[in-house]
């Protein structure tokens, strides 16, 4: 029982070798940002420095070089986060899943 | 049970955000600017002299004075010092 409650704490995922790299986050609702990673809880709240937003708007599609915008220093909440990746640890690929209707 | 929020560096950014400025950008399209008077383990913060800007509708505002609770829930990214988005 009392190594149940320990492992409780511990979390499934060691945020700190990305400490001081560039990562990317994305949120609910649509919104990414990436930055360098300088800080980080167990509840997932992160601090980002040189943080960019990237925003994706209806008519944007996924085309996120529009709407970019500096934000410096900032606090991400662990709640709105899901997921997070090296920056350079992905590209932009066209659709996989789209095939030629031949006729 | 004590909840230790931002223990890394935002220990001492707190500290520093108390009283100063602060942009709150929530889940949706909306963002918030104020002064933070405080928060608490859920990050619920009371904010005065706020200003509330819709992002998309081409950056509209509506300020707000006084003092705001605003809820936690939907808050996505704080910035200390930061203005708000450029109209």
């Amino acid at each position: 029982m009392a190594d149940k409650e320990k492992k409780k704490k511990e979390s499934i995922f060691d945020l700190s070798k990305y400490i001081d790299k560039h990562i990317r986050v994305k949120f609910q609702g649509g919104r990414e940002a990436s930055g360098v990673l300088k800080g980080f809880d167990p509840l997932l709240n992160l601090v980002l420095d040189g943080t960019t937003e990237y925003m994706r708007d209806p008519d944007d599609q996924y085309k996120l070089t529009e709407d970019t915008r500096q934000l410096g220093l900032v606090v991400c909440r662990g709640t709105s986060v899901v997921l997070i990746c090296p920056q350079d640890g992905m590209e932009a690929i066209p659709n996989p899943f789209i095939q030629q209707q031949d006729g | 049970m004590k909840l230790k929020i931002f223990y890394f560096k935002e220990g001492r950014l707190v500290d520093k955000c108390i009283g100063s400025r602060i942009h709150i950008v929530m889940k949706n399209d909306k963002e918030i600017v104020g002064t933070l008077l405080g928060f608490d383990d859920f990050v619920n913060m009371v904010l005065e002299d706020v200003t509330e800007f819709e992002i998309t509708p081409e950056g509209r505002r509506i300020t707000k004075l006084d003092q705001i609770l605003l809820n936690g829930n939907n808050i996505t990214m704080l910035i200390p010092g930061g203005e708000g988005p450029e109209v």
